[in-house]
């Protein structure tokens, strides 16, 4: 019994008949060098860590740096079937061609809820880290811009405090200047109008995602200020005086 | 000559790839939104006893996710008795075999695809390949990896167009309300969509960009099971040809009694894999998914799969 076990074992390491498994070698080298170039030009794209980085790359709060997040994900759609604002969905080109079907987040569809972490949780990889809430919930994934020729205080006039009223962080990242503006027939009027505090905000884009404008936004997450990317910041420190 | 009847162990694969089929959606439906802040269990079961995630996650990224280490049974199992994985419980291979059942019923045109191609190593190379990139850092493995492709494709096309479907049918009836006098319909389709509503749809419609691309890849995996039986396993699978190289000599193996062999080749038509279980020492264990189709379609009775001993008698 243990003799003809040990016969087996000897099987892997002799030469197989023809029959079975038989790769050619040539053909190995193939698939060797194929392998090989794909990662080469992937590391020569301008598009990744320490070189440039995507705006609407915006990954799901607990990934991990780029390079080391496409070498978890493996594009199981996960965290996007689980993602209850739908938020989450396969890039095409955000993250370049090599990030085909990976999670990116769409504000415009849903934004990424203060209360969840679903994501962490349901990743195969964990190339969307596990976390306690509370951590997540100081993870930033991104950083919210006002389009001043689109969000109505500064466009028309008008006021709209939507974005402040769901902004989620305890001490709201939106915050209001109060200004004088004229209206179409020569009014003075004071309007709100909003304003990013990059300490505070955590990129979630429900301000994007609750904006009135319905096509383009008047207020947009990039994804600069990520906690994932030491050297994706807008500025070590925004208000040093 | 009438075809013979469907064996036990073809009829206990087939309990067998339901139901890890039916348990592949009970968990996709798992990840959902639980109050509060929960995740169901089990969502990633199917990735877990996945060998190719464990093995390229780890090659690329150097380190592994807790939970994946279970995939080590999936390997002990291949390693000692074969690529059953593919053939009794991979969901995606369950797909593949029941849309190949679709294929021109009559033994001949099945014979002239049946067989084995040496196209078949296309999917070690693919794998070779793969793995290469993984070491040096890039994961691609995710574009073809069984589960990834399955769960993908359910997450961001089948189960949005269902949730529509099946949202707008009852809704439909709800509107409509037809009946045979006091009889309503709806008497029934309200509980039942009552049901859905709660385990199985979904409390929004899901939306997601690119779908044309999912699909134009989900599709073609499923309908090129037209072209050959199990396409996808035999040619492309990159988890197949892992387990394929694992289980190259596996301890259970095919055994052919040539004496009753008249060289019909029935086994070959209703092979899934395409590894030749008529051929005389050229059934290849790489390719056999242990489907036991041959066992049951041989008229003679003469195929059975059973513990081989090496150098021992054959």
């Amino acid at each position: 019994m243990i003799s003809s076990f040990l016969r087996w074992l000897e099987h892997f390491f002799e030469p197989q008949p023809a029959a079975k498994l038989d790769l050619k070698r040539r053909n190995l080298i193939v698939g060797g060098i194929a392998g090989v170039s794909t990662a080469l030009l992937v590391r020569s794209s301008p598009l990744g860590e320490g070189r440039t980085f995507g705006p609407e790359l915006i990954r799901p709060p607990g990934s991990s740096p780029e390079d080391d997040f496409l070498a978890r994900c493996i594009r199981c759609a996960e965290c996007m079937k689980v993602c209850p604002t739908n938020a989450i969905q396969p890039a095409l080109d955000e993250g370049g061609i090599i990030g085909l079907w990976t999670p990116v987040l769409k504000m415009r569809l849903g934004y990424c809820d203060y209360e969840c972490t679903l994501c962490s949780q349901v990743c195969p990889t964990q190339a969307i880290r596990r976390m306690p809430l509370e951590e997540k919930q100081k993870t930033k994934i991104g950083l919210a811009f006002f389009d001043r020729n689109r969000c109505l205080p500064y466009a028309f006039a008008r006021t709209c405090i939507v974005c402040e009223e769901h902004c989620p962080t305890p001490k709201k990242a939106i915050w209001f200047e109060e200004v004088q503006v004229m209206t179409p027939d020569k009014k003075l009027i004071t309007v709100k109008q909003p304003r990013v505090d990059p300490e505070l905000c955590t990129g979630c884009g429900i301000c994007e995602n609750k904006c009135p404008i319905a096509d383009r936004r008047g207020v947009y997450i990039t994804s600069v200020g990520e906690t994932r990317h030491p050297k994706n910041q807008v500025l070590l420190d925004p208000y040093a005086s | 000559m009438a075809r013979p009847k469907t064996t036990l162990p073809v009829w206990l694969r087939r309990v067998s790839q339901s139901a890890f089929l039916i348990l592949f959606f009970y968990f996709f439906l798992q990840a959902v939104y639980h109050p509060v802040n929960q995740a169901g269990s089990g969502v990633d079961f199917f990735f877990q006893l996945d060998p190719l995630v464990l093995l390229s996650s780890w090659l690329a990224s150097h380190k592994i996710a807790a939970g994946l280490s279970l995939s080590l049974l999936t390997i002990v199992i291949t390693l000692l008795a074969g690529r059953w994985f593919c053939g009794w419980f991979c969901p995606f291979g369950t797909l593949h075999q029941l849309i190949s059942s679709w294929r021109s019923a009559r033994a001949k045109d099945k014979l002239a695809t049946g067989g084995y191609s040496r196209w078949q190593k296309t999917k070690y190379y693919l794998l070779f390949a793969l793995l290469v990139a993984c070491a040096l850092g890039l994961n691609l493995t995710g574009w073809f990896d069984p589960f990834s492709v399955l769960y993908r494709s359910t997450a961001t096309i089948l189960y949005p167009m269902a949730n529509d479907a099946v949202g707008a049918s009852f809704g439909w009836i709800y509107q409509a309300d037809p009946g045979i006098g006091p009889a309503r319909v709806t008497a029934v389709s309200e509980p039942v969509y009552e049901v859905l509503r709660r385990h199985v749809l979904a409390t929004s419609q899901p939306h997601f960009y690119g779908t044309t691309l999912l699909l134009l890849f989900f599709a073609s995996a499923l309908f090129l099971n037209l072209y050959r039986a199990r396409f996808w396993c035999r040619y492309v699978c990159p988890l197949g040809g892992l387990l394929g190289v694992i289980g190259k000599n596996p301890l259970v193996q095919i055994r052919q009694n040539r004496d009753v062999c008249n060289d019909c080749r029935l086994c070959v038509a209703d092979c899934q894999g395409g590894a030749n279980p008529d051929a005389a020492g050229g059934w290849k264990p790489s390719e056999c998914v242990y489907c036991w189709n041959c066992h049951s379609a041989c008229p003679h009775h003469g195929l059975v799969f059973a513990i081989h001993v090496p150098g021992g008698k054959k």
